[in-house]
């Protein structure tokens, strides 16, 4: 189906943006009713909101006005996301800590399912009105250009979060059709599969038994699932993003990057910069500058580093292990502020003989080794899980190998993720290893791994898809 | 545009060959496996002679030894593998008369498998590198929904199978390291007893006619081999245990052995007992339907 449009694009709409935005537009309700059709009429909705609300901010003639639709625009979005996202959560919190006060209470519940992508689409959607608002870009008057900018299937369903500003202009003109650019999006769509099939679904075989029986397990396989989860939940999503980027290559429009090698972090701060860049940066500019940013005493400055912490984490999902998620990211971020480390790290570095390359590795050893601890909350069921294995992690002692229900020792994955790391390692100035110097053998070679290594008798949907 | 036609196609030809090499290489090497498993044992071997070979699931695997019935002059092998279900135990049997083994009596576990006439994925994975070599392979694989697939698509049944076949199992086999599934005869004991023992509720459990059985009977008849189908031991809490009376009511030739041994200091879990077990029931069993042989 996906090469039908793609035919249809090139061959019969190529003459007009009109025709090619309408076949995107197209393509991008048909993948999206792939999931489930019965929620189009929301993401039609949440369009349709946000096109007549920058309209009425942009015509308001009083401040009053213009702030009203604002926030009818905000409350509506983050209204639909708080019932489809969070009403349970919320509802039976209230209940337990009623019942912390030996009051009893039965919330009534409602038996939602999460319509893929909306955390994506109204964040998406809430940065073009407020944009609209801070009078940084005109409305767009244009309805099918706008729904196009809102529903464009590569990253309808798990992002990059694009900005009006960068995604509107490509939509507003032609596309010509760019072999290089192309060429470059099928490398990277390869890669993308690489990191998906061969890294991330291989790491979830493991990490899912590690987790699940992690009372059963020793120090060294408690380790090891923690590393195996933060390449999982790594490969998963960046690669699910580099797969979204080639594809729209392939249609010639440029999306915002989202991953730029996080693992090679110097400290934690760097991590952020580069890990799912598009909804840092998002929180960044739509939530920590508007709180005030890093303008104000420290106080201030730890308050609205706490404040979008934890707000990124509970974006994550409704349940409490994402926002401790997010609360230990604000502890790891608070040293470094407190002394003005945070942007010490933005440079790129190269390594050679010498002290400062040993330090430097250290350090992205730590960071990794301090993210993959606070990964553990992500992928725990419920707190005192995450609790209990880090306990178990630092106290059980034992190093031997052990050989899990799933017919595999635990060590069994090592030497693909060295692999794996070597490969990011000598590419992180890149954007894919395959271009460049050999690139039919270096093809050729990932599509031998994604045949031969990759996992295709256990699919697991990408993670990013729920939230 | 043509330039990137050429680069697709040109990427095409590279996924499509490198596909037809991983095939061949992962055949021959598979190929060359002769005790990995019970279904690469039986391919690679040819005109055997068995007095009694054991056919089902886990509950032949860990419930017969061998050994008791080759104490007595018998030669018997012990096929049952953990998870397969009668379709799979029927290609088996197919597959020991295309490679000429004599068979003379054939002992079936038919009990919870006559619940349904599904296949196990698990084990049908296992056939799947002989899948292009074996004409009974294909042919009793031809209604399945993927026979096309895996027949025209080059590595498509490793890449579909890759949880059995794929790289480790084909890693394992080329640098051939060895599996505990032939030692014994084919029989592996159960040795821990998981407790407190948990009752197997069979009460969604209704016996079927069964395509598999069918199957299995009629090649004994057309190969003069005396089959012997019967249930066996489940521990005595086992929910809906009358499930066992239904049996005869669709197959009244079953014997109903599932009752030989009901101690549970016998049962590792209510659905498999542990090597005592085994071995009480194995000799129970060979006292009620063989006599010893003089040894030659």
């Amino acid at each position: 189906m996906f090469f039908n449009f793609f035919i249809m694009y090139w061959f019969v709409g190529h003459k007009s943006k009109i025709n090619q935005n309408y076949i995107l537009i197209l393509a991008s309700y048909y993948f999206y009713s792939c999931w489930d059709w019965r929620f189009l009429f929301l993401l039609v909705f949440s369009t349709l909101l946000d096109y007549v609300s920058a309209m009425k901010i942009e015509q308001s003639k009083t401040p009053f006005e213009r702030k009203m639709w604002l926030w009818l625009c905000i409350s509506i979005n983050l209204g639909f996301l708080g019932i489809f996202k969070y009403y349970n959560f919320f509802a039976t919190s209230f209940a337990e800590l009623l019942q912390g006060f030996g009051l009893t209470a039965s919330p009534i519940l409602l038996k939602l399912i999460l319509p893929v992508g909306i955390s994506f689409y109204t964040f998406h959607g809430l940065s073009y009105i407020i944009d609209i608002y801070y009078k940084r870009i005109k409305s767009e008057k244009n309805f099918v250009d706008y729904s196009l900018f809102v529903s464009y299937f590569p990253l309808l369903v798990a992002g990059p979060i694009e900005r009006a500003t960068h995604l509107l202009p490509q939509i507003k003109r032609r596309r010509k059709f760019n072999f290089e650019k192309a060429k470059e999006g099928i490398y990277q769509i390869v890669w993308g599969l690489v990191k998906k099939v061969v890294i991330a679904d291989s790491c979830a075989i493991y990490a899912n038994e590690i987790f699940d029986n992690y009372s059963t397990m020793n120090s060294l396989s408690l380790i090891l699932g923690a590393i195996y989860f933060s390449f999982q939940i790594y490969g998963d999503f960046s690669g699910y993003s580099d797969i979204a980027l080639g594809t729209s290559k392939l249609f010639g429009i440029d999306l915002l990057k989202n991953f730029n090698y996080p693992y090679f972090s110097r400290d934690i701060a760097e991590f952020w910069r580069r890990w799912h860049i598009s909804l840092s940066s998002w929180f960044r500019d739509y939530l920590y500058i508007p709180l005030g940013g890093s303008k104000g005493n420290k106080l201030f400055q730890v308050r609205n580093t706490f404040i979008i912490f934890l707000v990124s984490g509970f974006w994550h999902g409704a349940n409490w292990t994402f926002i401790v998620w997010g609360l230990i990211n604000a502890l790891y971020f608070l040293p470094l502020l407190l002394l003005n480390r945070n942007r010490k790290n933005v440079d790129a570095f190269t390594l050679g003989f010498n002290i400062e390359s040993i330090r430097i590795l250290f350090n992205i050893t730590t960071t990794f080794a301090i993210t993959a601890l606070a990964w553990i909350f992500f992928r725990s069921k419920t707190i005192t899980d995450a609790y209990n294995y880090i306990i178990r992690m630092f106290s059980d002692l034992h190093f031997s190998e052990q050989y899990f229900r799933i017919e595999r020792y635990s060590h069994n994955l090592i030497a693909l993720i060295l692999v794996f790391v070597l490969v990011e390692w000598n590419n992180r100035n890149r954007i894919e290893p395959i271009s460049g110097k050999y690139s039919w053998l270096k093809l050729g070679l990932c599509l031998a791994a994604i045949v031969a290594l990759g996992v295709f008798s256990d699919y697991k949907e990408f993670i990013y898809f729920q939230f | 545009m043509k330039q990137f036609i050429q680069f697709l196609l040109k990427g095409l030809a590279i996924l499509i060959l490198t596909m037809i090499l991983l095939d061949v290489l992962y055949t021959t090497v598979y190929m060359q496996s002769k005790s990995r498993n019970k279904i690469s044992y039986i391919f690679s071997s040819k005109d055997k002679d068995f007095d009694v070979v054991f056919l089902g699931s886990s509950r032949v695997n860990n419930h017969f030894v061998p050994k008791i019935f080759n104490d007595q002059g018998y030669k018997t092998f012990n096929f049952g593998i953990t998870r397969s279900r009668l379709e799979e135990s029927a290609l088996m049997l197919k597959l020991m008369v295309e490679n000429n083994y004599k068979i003379e009596n054939l002992i079936l576990q038919v009990d919870l498998n006559i619940n349904t006439n599904d296949h196990s994925e698990a084990i049908r994975s296992l056939f799947m590198p002989y899948f292009h070599t074996s004409k009974t392979i294909r042919n009793h694989y031809k209604d399945i929904p993927e026979y096309n697939k895996l027949l025209y698509i080059p590595f498509y049944r490793y890449l579909h199978y890759d949880a059995r076949v794929g790289f480790r199992e084909f890693y394992q086999t080329a640098i051939q390291k060895p599996t505990n599934s032939l030692d014994r005869d084919g029989f592996y004991p159960l040795m821990t007893d998981k407790r407190p023992m948990v009752a197997a509720d069979l009460s969604k459990y209704y016996p079927k006619k069964n395509k598999a059985y069918e199957e299995i009977k009629a090649i004994c008849k057309a190969n003069n081999i005396n089959l012997i189908a019967m249930t066996t031991p489940m521990c005595m809490e086992t929910i809906n245990r009358d499930y066992f009376n239904h049996i005869n009511k669709v197959y009244p030739e079953i014997r109903r052995f599932e009752n030989l041994v009901t101690e549970d200091k016998y049962f590792s879990t209510c659905g498999h007992m542990n090597k005592g077990g085994a071995e009480k029931f194995t000799k129970e069993v060979f006292n009620l339907l063989f006599k010893p042989k003089s040894k030659p």
